[in-house]
């Protein structure tokens, strides 16, 4: 059993395989990864909305042991990770870690943010430190102009930027 | 063979997030059905030789500690139904009831052919090229035993 405290070290070797198959086997895995977390996550947005992805960020918070903090109104979320442990655990590994390895985040959640209609501004920052910030928008407007303060935004596919 | 002090590379403590093993069920399915099992495999083993390189290097020298402490460590973080039996020729790991398999049963229903490759291959690479073999039987639905004994 490789342990689930080590998946994420597990997730990197797989990025890196498919990295080498090419971008689309990648963008690939990143929408069966998004298809498998719908069970976790789709109705309680469907039924929800903001309320129901701060009930399951607030969740993953504490199972993940996340230095995060969550906050919402009623137009937008926002999660800012202030150390992420994924990403930690990545370069805390004798294993090389993928260079890209946090644009599989936008990779899943953005999917599910476009069937629900959503518009998410996903801040990476920089790809080389455990921080983020993800923010959420009913009003896709809102969302556009937040883009704007974004150091190193995400895209996600079908959503590529530039 | 093993006692309890050694020191381990990658030592967790915090909320254990069971769920990651139903992403590792997806990504095996993923994998396996676009690239084949061998790919499955080689990731397997790049895990077993490159993230766990720690207890590869222990193994190869003839310490089997730090392996014994990880899997007292990780099994008793998930809860598993398991026993390790130290003796002169052989250390045996039996896992009567693996947290991972059952939790993905209960997830999705449907626990992939290939999950318990992750243990397998994960195990001979962990051994390769070191004194020991790691022998993997997988005797039933979330059951096993993990065997290290000296290579003949």
């Amino acid at each position: 059993m490789i342990p689930s405290d080590h998946f994420t070290r597990f997730y990197n070797e797989i990025f890196k395989f498919l990295e080498t198959q090419g971008e689309e086997a990648l963008e690939a895995y990143w929408l069966a990864i998004s298809k498998n977390q719908e069970r976790h996550i789709l109705d309680l947005i469907q039924t929800e909305g903001l309320a129901g992805m701060y009930e399951y960020w607030s969740h993953i918070k504490i199972e993940e042991n996340c230095d995060m903090d969550l906050d919402f109104d009623e137009d937008r979320l926002e999660l800012r990770m202030n150390v992420c442990p994924s990403l930690s655990k990545v370069l805390d590994n004798d294993a090389a870690p993928m260079e890209r390895y946090c644009d599989h985040c936008a990779g899943w959640i953005g999917p599910i943010m476009d069937k629900t209609g959503y518009h998410m501004v996903y801040d990476v920052i920089d790809r080389t430190k455990p921080q983020c910030v993800t923010r959420i928008f009913k009003d896709p407007a809102k969302a556009r102009e937040a883009e704007k303060d974004a150091k190193l935004l995400m895209g996600w596919p079908g959503h590529k930027l530039g | 063979m093993a006692s309890q002090n050694s020191p381990m590379r990658y030592e967790e403590d915090g909320n254990v997030h069971l769920d990651f093993h139903g992403a590792v069920n997806t990504t095996i399915d993923f994998i396996v059905e676009r690239f084949g099992v061998d790919a499955m495999d080689e990731i397997f083993k790049k895990v077993g030789r490159d993230v766990y390189v720690s207890i590869r290097q222990d193994l190869i020298a003839g310490d089997t500690r730090q392996l014994v402490r990880h899997w007292k460590h990780f099994f008793d973080r998930e809860n598993a139904d398991y026993d390790i039996a130290i003796g002169e020729d052989e250390i045996v790991l039996t896992v009567r009831r693996c947290t991972a398999w059952h939790h993905v049963k209960g997830l999705v229903g449907h626990v992939s052919p290939h999950f318990c490759d992750q243990t397998s291959r994960t195990n001979e690479a962990m051994a390769e090229g070191s004194p020991y073999a790691i022998d993997t039987e997988i005797t039933g639905e979330g059951s096993c035993r993990q065997v290290i004994r000296r290579r003949a």
